[in-house]
């Protein structure tokens, strides 16, 4: 008796399964959607921000750029006027306002170069790391006090008074023979001889970002 | 947080040592339901044992279905998931084959090992016949690179080329599932029982 209710209730097992089935597949469709938390985490956000790592100097980056260390990739985001009349060496421009596009996400969304991104301040540059940043885009820095901060520390470097520190000279011999390097002229130097150097513009090339698959198959 | 492999949750150096694992779970499993038997493969062809076609389409819509509530929920970003990319051209003629290998010799590659651990005769047989096929193709491999490179479509899914909302294809996909379901139990029934 017992088990012919059993088998009766057992009659309606695949009916029951396909049921749930259907259920669950439907509750997937009824469910109300929310949008998703696109990018990264909010915790690492922070601390991208709070890193070290976030700023480079004017200093080092003209170490760098003297040294031509190839694993430095300057992108300049103020418009293209204010490119034009002066930029960094080798700097790319991609305009804050075009940073989402197609084009500039080849440049920023690889893991080749250290990418450093400037604008007069670093106000800007600051905007569109923090956006990169959340898209999850790798070494990413920004230039510390931008194009103004360039102009004032190697371009045209403050000579330091005879009570400064021995420190201080160190540095401004340094930054006056990094403005040399970029083109900057000095009185003592026009006795000598009269050498514009021209930098030959840089093509970087990028790859994209290959991205490793798992491998899988029946 | 997951898939867990990309993510870096699980390391890459595990994946053989995972992939053995499931192989094991797999292949009992396929023995444990009677796959290891060609009669058993065959019977979808011949339309008297579709215990195939319910476990394979059962399986893809459990885990669909799964996949998807996990991602719903922020277990998985089904986004990460690796998808097989497609050559359009080389999948239908090796499908063709692979369809024709399946119904002369009742098995498909996995469950053509699973006899040949159980000792079968004609498994052993497929085996090597498989392994003939691989030889071939590796051998002849510069005739059939234009097949076997061509038409690339991508990574895609039929949610990315049909443009449709995923949560609509899975319930539709069920619905079909379970129509195809009882068709092939109507077919059954109308077919003279063959016993093994």
């Amino acid at each position: 008796m017992v088990k012919k209710k059993v088998a009766k209730v057992l009659a309606f097992r695949y009916m029951a399964l396909a049921g749930i089935l259907v259920i669950l597949a439907g509750g997937l469709v009824l469910l109300p959607k929310y949008e998703k938390h696109e990018g990264i985490k909010p915790e690492q956000l922070l601390s991208n921000v709070i890193s070290p790592e976030r700023y480079i100097t004017t200093d080092y980056l003209a170490d760098k750029l003297v040294n031509q260390d190839p694993s430095y990739l300057l992108i300049d985001v103020r418009d293209e006027e204010s490119y034009n009349t002066y930029t960094l060496p080798n700097a790319i421009n991609i305009p804050l306002a075009k940073l989402l596009d197609e084009d500039s996400e080849m440049y920023l969304n690889q893991d080749q170069f250290n990418i450093v991104l400037f604008s007069n301040d670093n106000f800007h540059a600051d905007q569109a790391w923090i956006l990169c940043n959340r898209l999850d885009y790798k070494n990413l820095h920004v230039l510390k006090g931008g194009v103004n901060m360039w102009y004032n520390t190697i371009i045209n470097p403050l000579k330091p008074t005879e009570d400064m520190p021995a420190i201080a000279f160190e540095l401004f011999t340094f930054r006056k023979a990094a403005s040399m390097y970029f083109g900057v002229a000095y009185p003592e130097q026009f006795k000598a001889k009269k050498v514009k150097k021209v930098i030959p513009k840089k093509v970087i090339t990028v790859k994209k970002k290959k991205k490793a698959p798992a491998e899988g198959g029946c | 947080m997951g898939p867990l492999i990309p993510n870096g949750i699980i390391p890459h150096e595990w994946d053989s040592i995972i992939a053995i694992l499931i192989g094991i779970v797999f292949g009992f499993v396929l023995e444990a339901s009677g796959f290891s038997s060609s009669r058993k493969l065959a019977g979808v062809f011949y339309g008297y044992d579709f215990a195939v076609l319910k476990v394979f389409f059962t399986a893809a819509l459990v885990a669909l279905i799964g996949m998807y509530y996990m991602d719903y929920l922020g277990y998985v970003d089904v986004t990460q998931m690796y998808v097989h990319p497609t050559y359009l051209w080389g999948a239908i003629i090796g499908g063709v084959i692979m369809g024709l290998g399946f119904v002369t010799g009742g098995f498909c590659p996995g469950t053509s090992l699973c006899a040949v651990a159980i000792g079968k005769i004609d498994a052993i047989v497929y085996v090597i016949g498989i392994m003939i096929g691989v030889f071939i193709f590796s051998e002849l491999f510069f005739l059939f690179q234009p097949l076997y490179e061509g038409s690339f479509l991508g990574n895609i899914t039929l949610v990315d080329s049909l443009g449709i909302n995923p949560y609509w294809f899975i319930f539709i996909f069920t619905i079909i599932a379970i129509i195809s379901f009882v068709i092939s139990d109507i077919i059954r029934k109308r077919n003279k029982k063959i016993f093994y």
